[in-house]
């Protein structure tokens, strides 16, 4: 019963995204009024469909009711509650009701909050969007259908992947992740109507903007917590490791961070605008074939989910949604003419371009490292797998070059400088520069990478710190320090927050550096009493216990950690054992100081023998990772706050 | 029409498409190992029937699927029925051994009698032939042609069709390309 209104749930909102789709079409082709308020209505009859069905599917795994499929794939009466509900996304059929969901409440707050719009795009963007809803419900209504009915149910179920019931961070990481996913369909429907509208103007821009930001803010919160999951769980003592999975999620967000500052371009300057456009529609693609990576079985990965039939389905949607792109790109981007130019030489503008480049560059280069084993298993039918020394050789110039320019871009003015004033900007950064230097050289660092990253890194955040201060600067001359403020915020917010984002992103990338150049390991077996030395601490295996825990039993060791002596702390790294699952799931343990990590992974135990292998690490600056991460996201959604518009626009003379 | 922009769209996005057709087949988790295209090593391991010890020597001159297994791994157990299968339908030509890795005799009788059989086990209770061969889990399976050479590796379960597929490969005398 449930899987049969789970089915007409999915079918109706198929018929509502075709249909929608159509009507959308029609509707801006022939600039019928009355068409364009029914794809709106079909819209909203989608979202409300698809919203139902998850709702439906959560209630079905909470039951739970294992007369629907996925429930008795997935389902299992031991699990605690929110593991029930992270199932909804923890598999195949699953993750594509789930994809619909977020698609849902993306389309429906787009279309409710352009509302009030009468501008020529709206109808084409919706009719874009409901295209992409309305292939997501034919993979829910036929290849991947999550509501299948189970003639005899069975009693108990399974339960979801034991790796996603291990950590609290895997009911977070994935809705972030398919927020930013998903999200980028919103900015393709724009972009796509843009070209189809064959009108880029300031309105439509704006709305661009927010819309693109969105998406890329949950991808990058979604890619630093990936990576936080992975240090947590996966017990190797890293973060990132170039797999084929981590990699399709970083495309589309070096494709949308290179849109984003592109946009800059075409909104100072009205130059661009076909660059900005086919960045956004590319960074949709991405994603798209960042789903079909993980759901065909064609990579290895962490994230793969089984083998899956709807490999060939996504793989023939992405071929559809490219060739319609490169068409109407085609067709159509010489509507969208430049009506400014470029300020020449080394200028603003240049930096700004050069960097674009280097964002697509990385991109093509992390593509081409991604999918060489693909190209020599079909030429050649030989195996090989493309690993770090690949990219790291290849993207730490990049990311270098970039950070380069994140100092010297914002340091140089829009207009061109005179000599004089060129120097004392670009002068006074050098000082912080050195000084970040020097730090990292007295802290041991030795690596040409790190030293350079801190280096350029100093720079930057001198140049972040200065845009940040420079309005309330101003301001405090004639204000008083909390009017200086609520001024700067009012009328410098969108500057300031750019930089904070910046700053996050400079943090991050420093983190990285040091973090991957100056870990220090110890792997070691060790008896109940035996202690060991790693950096500056002394470890000392006290022994380990068997717990059950309900849905999983857990071998636990503890690990007393002291420093000089004196006892810091204990740590736990543990095994645990799920009923599902034949190997373990290992936790590591970490104790995180600004810093430095120490980070405790068990490779072996033996409760009865009171012995265990154990890995250690002490990981330098790691957690400076996640605290960019959030400054990052603080900065973006301050640029997403409405603005009160008040003043002339920037630009209009305000910097110089 | 912008004739650039096409060209350089279709240049970029065809060969991708392609190259992602092409690769819809690809099975990641086939590992090669170094010992493909190099010979068999030999092993002379006991029969869990009692009889004579089995060697690999006794077997030249049919192709021989070497499977490596155990009964407390469930993807061994999840192939089980397939290659009894296989073994039973490729006659004569094709030789399947199973070598029982880190497990009990008994264990691996009691198995043996709920799942059937269909082909020779032999024990390898110091893991020697599973060293030799470079194992790292099981399942895997080694696809040793008639005069003896390494032609292919599988890790992880089999199934039917792929066994079916991987066995004719076998059984057709070396056609594979230069590896």
């Amino acid at each position: 019963m449930t899987a049969a209104i789970g089915r007409s749930l999915v079918l109706l909102s198929l018929f509502a995204a075709v249909a929608g789709s159509v009507v959308a079409f029609g509707g801006a082709a022939y600039r019928n009024t009355a068409a364009q308020r029914w794809a709106r209505r079909l819209l909203a009859l989608y979202s409300a469909s698809i919203i139902a069905a998850n709702l439906l599917m959560v209630w079905a795994l909470l039951r739970p009711d294992f007369s629907v499929g996925y429930v008795a794939a997935v389902g299992s009466r031991s699990v605690p509650k929110w593991v029930a509900i992270v199932s909804l996304w923890s598999s195949l059929e699953g993750s594509i009701l789930f994809w619909g969901l977020v698609l849902a409440v993306y389309l429906a707050i787009a279309a409710w909050t352009q509302r009030a719009s009468q501008s020529d795009y709206m109808p084409w963007a919706i009719g874009v969007w409901l295209s992409t809803a309305a292939f997501f419900s034919l993979l829910l209504s036929g290849p991947a259908q999550p509501f299948t009915t189970v003639p005899l149910p069975p009693s108990d179920g399974p339960g979801p992947n034991a790796l996603l019931q291990n950590h609290l961070l895997m009911a977070i990481h994935p809705p972030f992740l398919y927020a930013g996913y998903v999200g980028m369909t919103i900015p393709f429907g724009l972009a796509a109507a843009a070209l189809l509208a064959g009108r880029f103007g300031p309105g439509l821009q704006r709305t661009l903007r927010t819309w693109l930001l969105v998406p890329w803010m949950f991808l990058t919160i979604a890619i630093v917590l990936g990576g936080w999951w992975a240090y947590e769980v996966l017990g190797w003592g890293g973060y990132w490791a170039w797999d084929p999975v981590e990699n399709a999620s970083l495309l589309p967000w070096l494709t949308a961070t290179a849109a984003l500052h592109s946009a800059l371009l075409v909104e100072r300057r009205a130059v661009l605008k076909g660059w900005a456009v086919t960045l956004v529609m590319a960074s949709f693609l991405l994603t798209i074939l960042g789903t079909f990576m993980t759901r065909s079985g064609v990579f290895n990965s962490v994230h793969s989910f089984t083998q899956s039939p709807i490999g060939p389905t996504i793989l023939a949607f992405l071929a559809l949604a490219t060739v319609f792109s490169v068409l109407l790109l085609a067709m159509r981007i010489d509507t969208l003419a430049p009506e400014g130019q470029l300020e020449p030489g080394f200028t603003r503008d240049t930096l700004l371009l050069l960097g674009n480049l280097l964002l697509v560059l990385f991109a093509f280069t992390v593509l081409v490292g991604t999918v060489f084993p693909l190209i020599v298993d079909a030429l050649w039918h030989r195996q090989m797998s493309v690993g770090r020394p690949y990219f790291d050789h290849m993207v730490a110039p990049l990311g270098v070059a970039l950070l380069l320019l994140k100092g010297l871009g914002p340091a140089l003015p829009w207009r061109r400088p005179n000599r004089e004033r060129l120097l004392r900007t670009l002068g006074w950064p050098l000082v912080t520069a050195g000084l970040a230097f020097g730090t990292a050289w007295a802290a041991g660092s030795r690596s040409p990478w790190a030293l350079l990253v801190a280096f350029f890194a100093g720079y930057a955040v001198h140049v972040a710190l200065r845009e940040i201060w420079l309005p309330i600067g101003q301001r405090l001359r004639v204000l008083r320090l909390h009017h200086a403020l609520a001024e700067a915020q009012r009328t410098g917010r969108r500057r300031m927050a750019a930089h904070v984002i910046h700053l996050g992103a400079i943090v991050i990338v420093v983190g990285v550096a040091i973090s991957s150049t100056m870990t220090v390991s110890k792997e070691v077996a060790l008896a109940s009493g035996e202690s060991f030395a790693l950096g500056r601490y002394t470890l000392t295996f006290v022994g380990a216990e068997v717990r059950s825990e309900g849905h999983r039993d857990a071998v636990v060791a503890r690990v007393d950690v002291a420093q000089g002596g004196r006892h810091l702390a204990s740590l736990t790294p543990r095994m645990n054992y799920y009923a599902s699952q034949q190997t373990p799931i290992g936790t590591p343990a970490v104790r995180s100081t600004l810093f430095e990590d120490l980070y405790l992974s068990l490779l072996s135990v033996d409760p009865a023998r009171q012995t265990i292998g154990l890995r250690a690490l002490v990981n330098p600056m790691v957690s400076w990772i996640w605290a960019g991460m959030i400054l990052m996201a603080i900065g973006a959604i301050a640029l997403l706050l409405p603005a009160r518009r008040t003043l002339p626009p920037a630009g209009a003379g305000g910097v110089a | 029409m912008n004739r650039r922009v096409l060209l350089v769209g279709l240049a970029v996005a065809l060969p991708l498409v392609v190259l992602l057709v092409a690769s819809l087949s690809r099975d990641p988790t086939r590992i090669d190992s170094p010992l493909i295209g190099r010979a068999a090593p030999a092993f002379r391991l006991i029969s869990l029937d009692g009889g004579d010890p089995l060697t690999l020597q006794s077997l030249r001159g049919r192709a021989v699927v070497v499977n490596f297994w155990a009964t407390w791994c469930v993807p061994c157990v999840a192939e089980h029925a397939a290659l009894v299968q296989a073994a039973q339908s490729s006659g004569t030509r094709v030789a399947f051994v199973g070598v029982v890795y880190q497990d009990q005799d008994s264990e691996v009788r009691a198995f043996l009698r709920q799942h059937g059989a269909s082909y020779p086990m032999v024990m390898d209770p110091d893991g020697r032939a599973a060293i030799a061969y470079g194992v790292y889990g099981v399942p895997e399976t080694f696809f040793i042609s008639a005069d003896g050479i390494i032609v292919n590796k599988q890790t992880g379960t089999l199934t039917a069709a792929r066994l079916e597929q991987l066995v004719a490969e076998l059984a057709r005398p070396a056609e594979r390309g230069p590896s």
